[in-house]
Formats: structure tokens, sequence, C-alpha cells
């Protein structure tokens, strides 16, 4: 019996094995993009004795060198284009030591019998529970955020839609700070729109040892947008090559490396929204097209 | 179903203030073109616009028949020609001096249909024989204009020519002096029916690309739509380009040094006049001006902006300019190539994006509207500069007539009287001069004159408001929409009070009223009542369970992203995130509409 997977290993057909995010961060390392290291405990594993499942995510986490790491809920039902469980399930971030990361994951278990985890599934009907747990390396982030690779709200397929605040991403996701907000022309490169927010807090490392700490950001930090345009740039770059490599719209979150300045890849999922939207009829030819036009047929 | 309320969302024509001094401005212009409190309510019952596109100063007396001319022709068009299903023409008034316009539009939708019988064929027949249409165009526009460029404006001699009056049995320079005028106003509203016979097909297929590509890339914008249909080889290059190749020339010929920068134009003539080099330039310029030298230094709507031809400071400040660029060793070729290979690129990336089903109208119409362009394009080249320039030399003649009778002080002037007065003003010169003793022009034209011209300098300092009278329900006229980016939406919010509002970051797309419950912190997600507005500082996963209750959210922090903009989407709720001050504006129980697509929260109380 597997319990431990490396993301190496792992692609996007074992969802069954080790949940959609797993498999997702897997399918991303192995097409190069820059996800940080880490392993999926499986979905096998809730079975195995305590001793043994210890020993192998110890060994794991071992390997990759025991940094400060984020573990995750990896649902075999979540991040399909179905169903987004946007923050529904657990997240345990900045966790430092075996027996910290152990701790992460059996509450990430536990967190399948959340009221908010059981009224998703149920509103949406999903029967499967089966999870499994994500444990990848953290990234200090001097910035974070989320791309989506087409408009959230106006639906156009050729923007890309970035949100970003100092510090971890979680308080862009989570929606605990007014974010930075730009739209991106993926086609022209073009800044379509750019909206400095106002960024209150940011969350770091808690200082203390053990998980993260949000603390408040001075004014100047607040009014200064937190990415340069080239940052910007190969966000868009890189959010278009994961809409490209999955062939459908996604939704990305990543952090910039504050030691390396380094752009890193944390997960991308398929849009679950306007995915599931018809595309708007299309008027059988130019003669038709102008005919609505004089017409007032295609006034919206 | 309640009936929509309606609003009068500006100020009345009626209820416009005359600005302190400009009193009786009304005067200078022909009384159509008055709003009449003697039908108040149906013309404030409309809405009107004000048209700073074309119009952005105030009209000088004879210049508003460069609307007139325009007006005349779109209505021809679109209501009696083409058919246009739902909209006749354009009807414009003066206010303070500023042209204010509104469509009339057809709503009933028997008529709508009758008028779509005749309007398929019509522009079928158009659409189908473009280029043989474009080439017959042409030929009419460069016989007008041909016709206009010999049109002879006759003096006023002291005796008539014998061969001519007693031999050749000619009319008189009185009645030909009328006729003149009245021919070259013919030809000047001849040029302006061309003006829109094809442009509007023009129009009206960018309109359909543009809506094509609103709907399925709605961010693309006006200018990337644009650069998708642009070609680089329009008539409206031209003129540029004879001055880069004039700039050429002044190297060539050894006479670079010559074009200074603000240096007066007649001290460069003379400089070139004295060397061989630079007579040899000038010969080049006497061959590349004419015709394009007729290029107006504004748009071709008012007689005051010259053309290079008789003002030559703006093209030898551009050639100066290109002259110090070549000299430092720039290419002023157009990158032409590589124009055309970007916008491929760009037109090819994002028929990519389509869906498959798509593709197809999108070639089609995007094909259409590059075959359409040049026309749409060069037809200024030959209407709103050339012709018109030429119009208003054969009118700054017909001034000098005044000029050497007394009328005016200088030939400019006439610009200050409207068409109709020149009209009375040459009746008056023409028997005067018959009768021998002076006209009454001569005493009556001058003050008016100079009345007007200080009339217009107080107005030149007004504001035009945005808009006048009523805010329609929609606005179905293409070209108003095409060329003003007037929609009704954009219309109310030009209209709304800023109280009673917040605005924030359009989360989540749709409209919907309801009743606000203002919640502080996840404890009292309970109190939430089906069908309420959720009004809250920020959401978090925890907040979950309540959205399935809400119509809409409103929180004071948060972005596209955050947590309520996605939930909400999913939900399909309308959402304003970001707001800043929503739960200390909005209070519980209020009633507040929420406009995701806009992002604005209005309390309607």
């Amino acid at each position: 019996m597997t319990l431990v997977v490396r993301f190496e290993e792992l692609g996007a057909g074992d969802v069954e094995r080790v949940g959609g995010k797993c498999a997702n961060l897997g399918e991303l390392t192995g097409a190069g993009f820059p996800v940080p290291p880490g392993f999926a405990v499986t979905t096998a594993a809730p079975a195995a004795a305590a001793g043994e499942l210890a020993a192998a995510v110890a060994d794991a986490y071992r390997a990759l060198g025991e940094p400060p790491v984020a573990v995750r809920s990896s649902a075999v039902a979540e991040d399909g284009a179905e169903a987004s469980f946007a923050g529904v399930q657990d997240t345990y971030l900045w966790r430092r030591g075996v027996d910290e990361v152990l701790d992460a994951v059996r509450r990430c278990w536990s967190s399948l019998g959340n009221p908010e985890a059981v009224a998703y599934r149920a509103e949406r009907g999903i029967a499967e529970t089966r999870m499994a747990v994500a444990v990848q390396a953290m990234v200090d982030a001097r910035v974070a955020g989320v791309a989506f690779t087409r408009n959230p709200v106006s639906g156009d397929p050729a923007t890309v839609a970035i949100d970003a605040s100092w510090g971890l991403g979680v308080s862009v996701v989570g929606g605990e700070v007014t974010p930075d907000s730009f739209l991106v022309n993926k086609i022209t490169g073009a800044v379509v729109r750019s909206r400095v927010g106002a960024k209150e807090t940011e969350c770091l490392p808690d200082p203390a040892g053990g998980g993260t700490a949000t603390v408040a950001v001075d004014d100047e930090r607040r009014s200064l947008p937190c990415l340069e345009p080239e940052e910007l740039a190969a966000l868009v770059d890189m959010a278009r090559r994961v809409e490209r490599h999955y062939g459908c719209h996604q939704d990305v979150e990543w952090a910039i490396d504050r030691a390396t300045g380094e752009l890193r890849l944390l997960q991308a999922r398929p849009e679950t929204v306007w995915a599931r939207r018809p595309a708007a009829p299309a008027p059988a030819g130019a003669m038709a097209a102008l005919t609505a036009t004089f017409t007032g047929g295609l006034r919206r | 179903m309640t009936e929509p309320q309606p609003r009068t969302g500006f100020l009345s024509p009626f209820e416009v203030e005359t600005p302190e001094g400009a009193e009786g401005w009304e005067a200078m212009y022909p009384y159509y073109l008055l709003f009449d409190p003697a039908r108040r309510d149906q013309e404030e019952r409309r809405f009107w616009f004000y048209n700073g596109m074309h119009f952005p100063e105030p009209m000088p007396a004879f210049d508003t028949i460069t609307a007139e001319s325009c007006y005349l022709s779109i209505g021809l068009y679109q209501g009696r020609v083409f058919s246009i299903p739902t909209v006749l023409g354009i009807e414009h008034r003066v206010v303070n001096g500023y042209v204010y316009i509104t469509s009339n539009e057809v709503t009933d939708p028997d008529e709508i249909e009758r008028r779509l019988q005749t309007f398929l064929p019509r522009i079928g027949h158009y659409y189908a024989n473009w280029d043989d249409l474009v080439a017959r165009w042409q030929a009419a526009v460069d016989d007008a204009i041909a016709r206009l460029t010999a049109l002879e404006i006759p003096r006023l001699p002291d005796l008539e020519d014998e061969q001519e009056l007693i031999h050749d049995h000619r009319l008189g320079s009185n009645y030909r002096l009328l006729t003149a005028y009245d021919r070259a106003l013919g030809l000047y509203n001849e040029l302006n029916q061309l003006h829109f016979e094809l442009l509007l097909l023009a129009y009206g297929a960018y309109l359909t690309f543009f809506q094509f590509c609103s709907s399925a890339f709605p961010d693309m914008g006006t200018q990337t739509m644009t650069q998708m249909i642009s070609g680089y080889d329009t008539t409206m290059f031209r003129p540029d380009d004879e001055l880069k190749a004039l700039a050429a020339a002044a190297l060539q010929h050894g006479v670079d040094a010559v074009f200074v920068e603000r240096r007066p134009v007649e001290e460069v003539l003379g400089e070139l006049e004295r060397s061989d080099g630079g007579r040899a330039w000038l010969a080049d310029l006497e061959r590349r001006r004419h015709p394009w030298f007729f290029m107006s230094t504004g748009d071709g709507f008012y007689h005051h902006h010259r053309a290079w031809i008789d003002d030559l400071r703006l093209p030898f400040s551009a050639i100066t300019d290109y002259v110090a660029r070549l000299r430092a060793g720039e290419d002023l070729s157009r990158p032409r190539e590589r124009l055309l290979a970007e916008r491929d690129r760009i037109a090819a990336e994002y028929r990519e994006l389509l869906a498959d089903e798509q593709r197809q109208s999108f070639d089609e119409m995007l094909g259409l509207c590059r075959h359409v362009f040049p026309h749409a394009e060069g037809h200024k080249f030959f209407i709103e500069h050339w012709g018109t320039s030429l119009f208003f030399n054969k009118m700054r003649e017909i001034g000098q007539v005044f000029v050497e009778h007394g009328f005016l002080a200088d030939a400019e002037d006439l610009f200050y009287l409207n068409t109709h007065e020149v009209h009375e003003a040459l009746s008056d010169l023409g028997l005067a001069w018959a009768g021998g003793a002076p006209g009454r022009g001569t005493v009556y034209w001058p003050p008016v004159v100079a009345e007007r011209k200080r009339v217009l300098d107080v107005l030149s300092r007004w504001t035009p408001p945005p808009a006048l009278g009523t805010v329609p329900e929609q606005v179905n006229d293409p070209t108003v929409q095409l060329l003003w980016g007037v929609t009704a939406d954009r219309l109310r919010s030009w209209a709304e009070q800023e109280t009673d509002a917040v605005t924030g970051y359009a989360a989540s797309p749709g409209v919907v009223e309801g009743v606000a419950r203002v919640v502080r912190n996840v404890d009292e997600i309970g109190s939430v009542q089906p069908g309420e507005v959720l009004v809250c500082p920020v959401t978090a996963p925890s907040w979950g369970p309540v959205f399935p209750r809400i119509a809409a959210a409103v929180s004071d922090i948060g972005g596209m992203m955050s947590h309520a903009a996605i939930v909400a989407r999913e939900y399909g709720l309308p959402a304003v995130v970001g707001t800043g001050h929503a739960t200390s504006t909005i209070r519980t129980g209020d009633r507040v509409r929420v406009d995701g697509d806009a992002g604005r929260v209005t309390i309607l109380r």
C-alpha cells in the first residue's frame, strides 16, 4: 500500500489516488512549471496503521529537507471543472517539524466533517468523500495572489485577471484584504486596468513559530502597487502557459519568493463558472449580423 | 409590473442660461436651429446630446452649414434611401452657440418590419457591388471638386464688358454673383451627400464587428478592434507622406539647414528663393502640394481651421521636424509590414479563443470591415479636407467682393453671417451696385459682425453640458452608438447624482434590488432573511452558508477574486466588493440596487 508519493511521480491521471490538488501539482511539476516541491499523502493512508503512516510521512518530509511546509486537503471530488470547493476545505501554513506536519495531515482529514464542507457537498450532490493531503514546501512570499485566465466578471477569454497583495496568498484568497487588481490583455500585453487596493494586512510566517501571523501593512506599502510591470508580464505568461497546457481556462495561485524574486506556481484548477455557460450564439454570417445591427437584433 | 419612471436626468434645453454678455446670441443662427418655446413640450421630452466630437467650439454663424449639410445627408440616407429599420435621421439645434443633436428612432414594430422590407434589398445591393460603387463614388467626388475648383466668383466692375453682355448676352455680374454663391453652396451640399452614401454602410460593418467582439470579448475596447481592421495605405496618410518626401528632398538639394524650428515661413521661402537648391526644392513643393496640401488643420468643420495650402506654418513645422530626424539618421518610412503582421497576429489570436462555430462569422465580419476600411478613412481627405477647404476659399472670394463694396472690413468677416444672410447681403449688394448707390449693408453688417465676434468670444468660455432633456429608454441609432458611444447606460450614469451610493469592484455581474442587511461579523449571519442583500465588512469561507439565501453581496473590502466574489459568481448573485464604506453608509432595512456590472450600489431608501 503506497502511503506517500512525491509530486514528480504524479500526473493528471492520479486523482483517485491522491485527490485533485495533488494530481494537479504533479501534472504541473512534470510539465516544467515552477511548482514548489512536495509530496502527497494518499487516499489509502487513512486506513493505514498510525505508526506506519507516521513513519512514511516523516521519511518523505525528511527527504524534502524538512523545510516549513503548507499542508492542504486534496479531495478526490475537488478541483474538478464542476465544483471549485473554493476555501471550503482546510489549509495549514508554515508547519515545521514532523509533529506539526502529522498534526496538520490529521486535521485535514477531520475537516471533511466541517459544516461548511458538508453543506457544500450536499448543495451539489457530491457523495465522494475520499481525501488525500498535499504537503508542499512553503514559499516565503513577498507578494502573492491569484490569476484567472479570463476575466471572471465580464467573461472575456482574452483577459488575464490578477489579484495580488503583500505576503502569503491566503490574504487574497480568503478575502481578508482589498488587493491590487490588474486586468491584462493576454494578446496585446496591455494592462487594461490597474487598481491599487488598500492591502490592509499581510500574512507572514509567525516568528514565534507554528504557523502564520497577520500583521498590518504600513501606509507607504499599502499605497504602492505590489507587482512591477515585468512581474505582471511574467505572471500573465505563466497563466497563459498553464491555460494552454490544460486547454481550458484556469484559476492559478502564485507567489513571488522574498529571497530570490522567483515566481512560483502554487496551484491551478479549471475555471468553474464561465465554463458552465454556453457561448453567445453567433450570427450566421456577415449579412445576417449586419441586418441584426441595423434592426437592433444584436443589442444586449 | 411597474412602469419605468420617466427620468429627466438633464437640464431642459429651455432652462439653459445664457452667459452674461452673450445675450442675443440666437440672432446669428437660422430660425430652424433654435429651440422654440411654442413646442417646448415636444422638445424637452427628447434627449439632446452635445456633439463636441465634431463641433467643439461655438459655431460662427456661417459655419453652421457644415453641420446642416451633414445632417441633410445622414437623414436622407438612413431615413429615406436605405430605410434603416430602427432609425430615421439626426436633428440638430444650437444652444449658446454649441451644436446639440438627437436621433429620430422608429419604435413601432410594424413600421420597423415595413422598413426592413425596403432595407434588405437596398443595402444588399451596396455590399454586393461595393468596389464598383466606390469607383463611381470617387468619380462623382472628383467631378464635384473639379466643378467647385472651376467655379468663377465674379467681381462687380464699374462697367460691364461689351463683348460679354452685348454680343454674348451673358448674365450680368450681379446675377452671376448670386448664382455663383448658390452653385458653391450646392456643390458643397453635393459633396456632403456623397459624404454619407457609403460611409454609413462602412460604419454599419464596423458596428456589427464591434458588437460581435464586445459580446465575445467584453474587455476588448475599440482600440484593439480598430487595430484589427486598420490598413496602412489609406489616402489619409498621403499628405504626411508628401511632407516626409519634401524633408528628404531638402537634404537631397542641400537646403536642409534652411529649416530651423520656429523660423517664420516667409523667411524660409525667401532664403530658398536665393539658391539653386532652394529653387529646386520649391519646384518639388509646387509639384507635391496639389492636392495634398488641401489638408485642413482641423477636421473640416470650421472656416478658421485653414488648409495647409493657405497657411504653410503647419506643414513647414512638420517638414522641419522630419528634416531633423532624417539628419539624425532616423528612418521615416512607416513600418507597414510590421504593422500588418501585428494586426494579423492579434486577429488570429482572438480568433483562436473563439468557439469553432463563431469563427466563420468572425472571418466574414472582419473581412468586410477591412474591405470597407479604405473608403471609411479615405473619404475624409476628399470631403472634409479638399472639398471643404475649397468651398471656404470660394466664400472668401465672395467676402472680398463685400470688402470691395464696403459691406465688410475683411473677407473673413463673411463667416459671421449665416448662409441665408449672405444671400440677403448679396441681393442688397447686387441691387446697390446696379442702382448706383451704396447698399444698406455698408452700415448694417459691420456692427453686426463686430457684435457677433464679441458674443462668440464670450460663448467660447462657456462649458456646454453633455446632454439636455430626457434620458431615453434605449438608444437605437447605430451611428450614435458607434460615433459617440452613447448608450442608455452611459446616459444614466451621466445623469445619476453622486449621493446615496457607493462604488467598488464589479465582482459578479447582474443587477438586483432588495432590502439591505448589514452584518458586521459571522455570528450575526443567522439574522439574514431570504432574499436580502448582504452588506458586510468582508467575507470568509465560514460565511459560505449565507450565500444560498441572499439576493446580492456587498463588502467593504475584497477584490474580484476574494471569497465573496468567487462564491457570488458561483451562485450567480450580483456582488460589489471593495466599496470602502458600504457598512457605514448603508443601514439595515434600506432598499438598495446592487449593480454587479457597474460596481455600484445605490441606496433607494
